[in-house]
């Protein structure tokens, strides 16, 4: 218990307690009775990931995770395809089989499988991996899962999964020109939509060149109108921009200390959109209710989660308990940065949730899993 | 791993933590911005969304008479109201069919049918669903007690009072007080203060409308916290409404009643004001009507049937009627004559008839009244007596005399309906006619015919003029400033007029005045002249019997005007009645 990192597990529990407060809160102002206790449902999840949590933390990973890393993965392609065959639709996207979401699953089986190859001491993968056949080789077993969780789909999950794995390639020293190339050209590539987008959009733009150059683009009707709302947050306010305009005025009217919990008045009187009010847009529901001493909290809780997993990262002298020391806290990172920069308009709003304060079953027993992970990497360092 | 491996590693733990570090910190400041620096503006659009402004109206001042009895006053009303927001559903249809639903219910429970239909409820839930909606208006008592009993039972469906208007005279005075309607105000200042505005009591004729605002009283604030769909949440008061002042008026109800019991039947108006200060203690039209049927509001068919009424009961006759004065026009002649410098004593044969520029004025008397002073020709009303005196003085010398008594301008009465009447000259003849004045014009203006019209409002100042010499300016509300103007004649030259008017109530030894019959039974002097307008020309001719008075005869303290349409004469029909009124003045003659 010497090595147990108490800061990231108790900076866990907080945020665990904290998103309970903020699902009920946001939950009461549903209509639908079946809301109103979905916090009981989102906590009894959270214990039950706890338990796997002690279990995961107090396993040495170094025995088993070369051993779990392939049939996980194996594990989440079929899932991955199965959703794509048999899962049910919700609000326009086939993520659901039964219970549980197969793009969340499949976040922490390639984490796994990355850090299993990338930090095992095996001179044939240290010799493949720093050349250009290592590269797409690494790059398609990223890409494969990405491919099947974008065809969903779901393209929150893309956008948190491929920072998280680039970042582990790049200290795994996977080719690094490539991976350089890559991050560049995808730079480069958004800026270019994003001027494409404003060219087309902006007021005094002719239709016929407007058609023209959204014909053109990679994107989907509803991910254009998403950039045109971050583009021009102030148009189409009772439209495409309702929800982005009402996810400020959440944010903003809760002022410095906040309405006070279950005080929350445009998500008590449905002025948020009630779909995602829980999920998607549950920070303009706590921001609204605690203010901003309450954001700065919750900023200084993850700070307090990630933090320490670099300096686990730091001190393993495992490549593998290095790299997952690093992939989970970027992953997790990854949701928190886009998903609050998305409620006050400084990224497109994008659909992923807020770790542990959106209610989302799947993702939390994921997120505290990996978290037993680097747990687990912690403990057992020599 | 290698060495140089594990060095580049180890930085990028620390890379990844400075931008987890970083990334946070651009969060925090931007969130600075949103929350503490844009925090205000956020709030305004918040409340600009969520809060609906309501003005709420103050409960109306009551009107009373001079004696403090009650002419308009408000009792209150019961209406069940049902607020929309607990009847959500999904749709804008499937709520209207919910509220419709729990109407239904409620209809059962109470065995009254509600006041509107499903139209009305989907009209009101598209308009303002943020507002309670009356579904039953004006419950009587027993309605009310099965209501409360299961009011329970009703989700969203309460009991509201509210206050109605009532006049417990009915149609008494009603011309006078006019009467009020329920309204969706306006915004005074015509901006975006207010949301909604709660129907109130507005002014719609009468007392009523001239003194709206005063009494209106002051209105309060209401606001709603109303949902993403615009219903109503809650609500809480900003400023309560203030009820308005009460306001007593000069009127006197015994007068006011005599003078209407006097007009039954008939059509036709009556007029007392005290001629010291201007105070109106009287002011009947007739036909009436009962202004409670006009509250809260006026039905189509009623409106229809008042407006349409050849009678016109909602004319108010008494200071918006036009009639030709008649022979109550004379004394302003003789007036006009006087300060022309005609004598008194001088004497004018009557033959029976005044010819002028080919045309023929009769007289009452067919066969003349023979040779007779300014005094008895007040007595006897005769007609050639003053067309001789209006074709000396000329029509600029009468039409002064005229407007030194008021005529052809508004009285300046407190109320909306103040007629200014007409004096013709020959620029006015010829603006209107295009036609030239001719002398017979003139003859028939000095005994009251022809194109002069005056209100008996009008008429009421000109006694009260003659008998204290000053004109004054009529007013319904008390306590308001006296207004007058002394006439300009000499003390002298109105005696003449005063004693003449005195025979023509007394009479003398030459026999009887026009007037006799408005002195009787009244205990003081009274001074009068009647009137016998002609209107219309052979099968349409008509007769409006006139009489105006003022008593006592030495320092009056009631002047009077009666003209009752379509009446035999002056002396007979208008007369009597003026007894009768200044009998509720005075009181009876003791015998």
């Amino acid at each position: 218990m010497r090595r147990f990192n108490w800061i990231v597990f108790i900076a866990m529990l907080v945020l665990v307690a904290v998103g309970t407060v903020a699902i009920q809160s946001a939950g009461n102002a549903r209509a639908e009775a079946v809301f109103h206790g979905m916090w009981i449902a989102n906590l009894s999840t959270a214990l039950v990931g706890i338990f796997l949590y002690f279990i995961i933390a107090f396993t040495d990973y170094r025995k088993y995770l070369d051993i779990a890393a392939w049939p996980m993965y194996g594990a989440a392609l079929v899932m991955l395809v199965a959703v794509l065959l048999l899962g049910s639709t919700v609000y326009g996207g086939r993520r659901w089989l039964w219970f549980f979401q197969p793009s969340e699953v499949s976040k922490l089986c390639v984490i796994v499988l990355l850090a299993s190859l990338l930090g095992r001491e095996d001179t044939r993968i240290a010799a493949l991996k720093t050349t250009f056949r290592g590269f797409l080789l690494f790059g398609a077993l990223l890409g494969v899962p990405c491919l099947l969780i974008l065809a969903e789909p779901d393209l929150g999950t893309t956008l948190t999964l491929v920072p998280a794995s680039l970042l582990m390639m790049f200290v795994a020293r996977v080719w690094r020109k490539g991976l350089v190339t890559l991050a560049a050209a995808t730079a480069i590539l958004s800026v270019a939509i994003l001027g494409a987008v404003y060219e087309a959009e902006k007021p005094d733009t002719p239709p016929e060149k407007r058609a023209a150059i959204l014909k053109w683009l990679p994107l989907r009707e509803h991910q254009i109108k998403r950039v045109r709302v971050f583009l021009f947050p102030d148009e189409d306010l009772m439209g495409s921009g309702y929800n982005l305009r009402q996810a400020k005025i959440s944010i903003g009217s809760g002022g410095f200390s906040g309405k006070g919990i279950g005080n929350g008045e445009s998500n008590h009187l449905k002025y948020l959109p009630q779909a995602i009010s829980m999920n998607d847009f549950i920070f303009c529901v706590y921001a609204e209710e605690t203010g901003y001493v309450g954001s700065l909290c919750l900023l200084a809780l993850f700070a307090a989660l990630l933090l320490p997993c670099c300096w686990i990262a730091f001190r393993t002298h495992d490549g593998r308990g290095r790299l997952i020391a690093l992939g989970v806290p970027t992953l997790i990172f990854a949701h928190v940065y886009i998903n609050i920069a998305m409620s006050i308009g400084l990224v497109p709003i994008t659909g992923l949730p807020l770790p542990f304060i959106s209610s989302g079953r799947t993702f939390l027993v994921i997120v505290i899993c990996g978290l037993g992970l680097v747990q687990s990497v912690s403990v057992h360092r020599d | 791993m290698s060495r140089t491996d594990s060095i580049a590693s180890d930085i990028a733990c620390f890379a990844t933590a400075f931008v987890f570090a970083a990334g946070l910190l651009v969060l925090a400041l931007k969130l600075w911005d949103v929350q503490v620096d844009g925090s205000a503006g956020y709030n305004y659009e918040s409340s600009r969304q969520s809060e609906r402004r309501v003005q709420t109206g103050g409960g109306r001042g009551c009107i009373f008479d001079r004696n403090g009895e009650l002419l308009a006053g408000n009792r209150t009303a019961f209406s069940i109201v049902c607020n929309a927001a607990c009847h959500q559903r999904r749709t804008w249809d499937g709520t209207v069919d919910a509220m419709w639903g729990a109407v239904s219910e409620v209809y059962q429970a109470i065995g009254r049918e509600p006041s509107i239909d499903k139209e009305a409820i989907r009209r009101h839930i598209r308009r303002s669903p943020s507002m309670p909606i009356v579904v039953w208006r004006d419950i009587d008592y027993v309605t009310l007690a099965k209501f409360s009993e299961k009011e329970g039972e009703f989700p969203g469906f309460s009991c509201s009072e509210s206050e109605e208007r009532v006049y417990p005279n009915g149609s008494l005075a009603a011309h006078l007080l006019g009467y009020v309607g329920r309204d969706r105000g306006e915004s005074e200042a015509g901006d975006e203060k207010f949301n909604f505005f709660m129907p109130e009591m507005r002014g719609r004729a009468g007392i009523e409308i001239y003194y709206d605002s005063f009494l209106r009283g002051v209105p309060g604030e209401k606001r709603l916290l109303v949902d993403a769909r615009g219903f109503a949440i809650s609500e809480w008061t900003v400023a309560e409404a203030k009820r308005g002042p009460d306001l007593t008026l000069a009127i006197d109800l015994n007068i006011q009643k005599a003078a209407e019991r006097e007009l039954e039947g008939q059509k036709g108006a009556c007029v007392v004001i005290d001629p010291r200060n201007g105070d109106v203690l009287a002011l009947a039209s007739a036909p009436s009507f009962d202004p409670n049927l006009f509250v809260p509001v006026l039905s189509q068919s009623l409106y229809d049937r008042y407006a349409k009424d050849p009678a016109k009961p909602l004319l108010n006759r008494a200071s918006g009627g036009a009639y030709a004065p008649g022979s109550t026009f004379k004394p302003v002649t003789a007036l006009a004559g006087l300060s022309l410098g005609v004598p008194a004593d001088a004497l004018y044969d009557c033959d029976g008839s005044y010819s002028i520029g080919g045309m023929k004025i009769r007289c009452a008397s067919q066969w003349g009244h023979g040779p007779m002073d300014m005094r008895h020709a007040l007595m006897k009303s005769c007609n050639p007596y003053f067309c001789h005196i209006g074709t000396e003085v000329g029509t600029n010398e009468l039409f002064n005399a005229a407007v030194a008594f008021g005529l052809g301008s508004k009285t300046g009465l407190d109320l909306g309906v103040d007629m200014a009447g007409v004096v013709p000259d020959s620029e006015w003849k010829m603006r209107t006619y295009r036609q030239p004045w001719y002398p017979g014009d003139l003859a028939q203006m000095s005994i009251g015919q022809g194109m002069l019209l005056v209100s008996p409002l009008q008429m009421a100042r000109v006694a009260g003029a003659i008998g204290t010499g000053r004109l004054v300016v009529p007013r319904l509300k008390a306590g308001m400033p006296v207004e007058s103007t002394p006439l300009p004649f000499a003390k002298s030259q109105l005696d003449v007029v005063r004693s003449g008017m005195r025979l023509v109530v007394t009479g003398d030894a030459s026999g009887r005045g026009t007037g006799w019959r408005a002195g009787e039974g009244v205990p003081v002097a009274v001074c009068g002249k009647t009137g016998t307008a002609e209107i219309g020309m052979g099968e349409m001719r008509r007769k409006n019997a006139w009489f105006i008075a003022y008593a006592p005869e030495k320092n009056p303290v009631v002047a009077l005007a009666i003209v009752v349409e379509n009446a035999e004469g002056g002396g007979i029909t208008a007369a009597p009645r003026a007894a009768a009124v200044l009998r509720a003045v005075f009181g009876e003659e003791e015998r």
